[in-house]
């Protein structure tokens, strides 16, 4: 991947809500199978910065660009675009109308016209990838905060997206759930997959971050490979924001 | 998570017996099996007038549940419409919508029957059961335009954002996300309103739509029955509206749970 254009390419973004500073100036390539994870405090940006990336937030100032699509351009498809970028939420938000499998072949079936029979067999196979493939016709309210998000990273998955992000995939599990979802994306980063990852979990970013990222009041502090991260530090709120955390 | 369902109040139908309300549920049946038991010793034992009475107002019974059941349908698509107005982005689109309901809201429904009946009749000649169903749609499209309004906006915007992430536009968004779940929280509300709609089809008796009451009416002017006329119309009246509440109570409770208690 050496020399090759990142596949995002945030330049100098910011973003206000109202008198509210919540991006300030921020730049951040991240280059194709790339794994970038995003800490810090709450209220940092962290979530802003990443829904930036496929425009649930817009921006106010600066440019995106995702896969060479400059998402500040008029003529720019975002509903495309979004369809190359999963996205994995924290309150895992799937569809609570529709079954497991038919969370996950809704999108396909209707975005990429394909067939229902062959929507149904990726489904299953990423659900057996997951890990709940028996689960398959559950209602998303019958299931546990770890099985909701295993199925909701298949369901981005059955885009066949080139990048995944993730909002805190984990805070809002029962702490014998983190790793069965944990599990799933250390092993998606093993497969090459682009990752962007905000989380809280410092395993997590030791073990399959290619670069961690800090960001503090909007900007990003610090960036560097997680052994930097970890062992020497250099701002001294990254340093009090590990300290609190580890 | 955010699982708590949502209810509207629209306070103006019949109350819905579920098994939930028990005193309701009790007075429910009070009232169905006391004007069941009133109807059948009524005619049982004062068949004169009372078995001619129910011979002769069917026919109306008919035209009132034409009336409500076209009403119905044609103030869904009206209030659908209006609901997704009132949440537009677009400005003149929700002025629009929203002046609708405010001046629906401001007028009573038979000033706005009259009203409609006789400005389309300036235009044209329109039979006076579809005259009717029209104004009783313009009118109730409004109340239904804020029950999906209402429904709409109860679905957490997580499972819109979840719907943009995946590549879906605002309009499919509507349709294959927040709508068939929105339908869950407008079920009864909507019920109320059908109910609430049948009993205002009375007024359309005014215009020369020969409905439950006004097939009263002509039987009381040539009887002078008016007594026991009125009786026999509030009866059936009360009979087919706690039917039908109790119809919505069950679907309420039935309804499309999606796993959930
Ligand atoms: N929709 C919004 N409206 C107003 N303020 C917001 C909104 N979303 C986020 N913010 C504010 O922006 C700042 C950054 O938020 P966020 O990106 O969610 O932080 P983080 O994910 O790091 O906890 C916070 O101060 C938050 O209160
Ligand atoms: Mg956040």
């Amino acid at each position: 991947m050496a020399g090759a254009d990142p596949i995002i390419r945030i330049r100098n973004v910011s973003k206000f809500f109202g008198q509210l500073r919540a991006l300030d100036n921020v730049s951040l390539d991240i280059l194709s199978g790339e794994k970038v994870v995003i800490i810090g405090p709450s209220g940092s940006g962290k979530s802003t910065l990443l829904r930036t990336i496929n425009q649930l937030e817009t921006i106010d100032a600066g440019s995106i660009a995702v896969d060479g699509q400059d998402l500040t351009d008029q003529a720019a498809d975002i509903n495309k675009i979004r369809m190359e970028l999963g996205m994995v939420f924290q309150s895992f938000n799937l569809f609570h109308h529709k079954t497991v499998l038919h969370n996950l072949t809704l999108a396909p079936i209707k975005l990429k016209k394909i067939a229902k029979e062959d929507a149904e067999k990726i489904a299953i196979r990423l659900l057996e990838k997951v890990g709940i493939a028996e689960k398959r016709n559950c209602y998303p309210a019958q299931l546990s905060g770890g099985q909701q998000q295993r199925v909701a990273i298949a369901r981005a998955l059955a885009m066949n997206p080139k990048i995944m992000l993730f909002d805190e995939p984990t805070s809002a599990l029962d702490p014998e759930m983190i790793g069965e979802v944990l599990d799933v994306m250390v092993n998606l980063a093993k497969e090459g997959m682009t990752m962007v990852v905000v989380t809280h979990e410092m395993g997590f970013a030791r073990e399959v971050g290619d670069r961690v990222v800090f960001m503090d009041e909007g900007k990003i502090i610090e960036t560097g490979s997680p052994e930097h991260f970890f062992q020497n530090p250099e701002h001294p709120r990254l340093r009090k924001f590990l300290e609190q955390i580890l | 998570m955010s699982e708590n369902k949502v209810t509207i109040d629209i306070g103006d139908g019949a109350a819905i017996p579920t098994k939930k309300d028990r005193g309701l549920l009790s007075a429910w049946r009070l009232a169905f099996f006391g004007a069941v038991g009133s109807l059948l010793y009524l005619i049982l034992f004062h068949p004169d007038p009372y078995l001619r009475l129910i011979k002769f107002l069917p026919d109306g019974i008919l035209i009132t549940f034409q009336v409500t059941i076209s009403a119905i349908a044609l103030a869904l698509v009206v209030g659908l419409f209006t609901g997704l107005g009132r949440i537009s982005h677009n400005p003149i689109i929700n002025l629009i919508a929203s002046t609708y309901v405010e001046v629906v809201r401001g007028i009573p429904l038979l000033v706005q029957l009259f009203y409609i009946y006789y400005a389309l009749g300036q235009f044209v000649r329109v039979p006076d059961m579809l005259a009717a169903v029209i104004a009783m749609s313009f009118c109730y499209g409004a109340y239904m335009g804020e029950v999906f309004r209402a429904g709409i906006e109860s679905i957490d915007r997580g499972q819109r954002e979840a719907s943009f992430s995946l590549g879906f536009n605002r309009a499919q968004t509507m349709f294959y996300v927040i709508l068939p779940q929105a339908l869950r929280t407008i079920l009864p509300p909507v019920g109320n309103e059908f109910i609430a709609l049948l009993k205002d089809t009375s007024l359309v008796s005014i215009l020369a739509v020969s409905d439950l009451l006004r097939r009263g009416r002509e039987f009381a002017s040539e009887s002078f029955l008016y007594f026991e006329t009125y009786t026999m119309v509030a009866i059936i009246y009360l009979i087919i509206t706690l039917i039908l509440s109790k119809l919505v109570g069950i679907m309420e409770e039935r309804m499309g749970n999606h796993g959930r208690r």
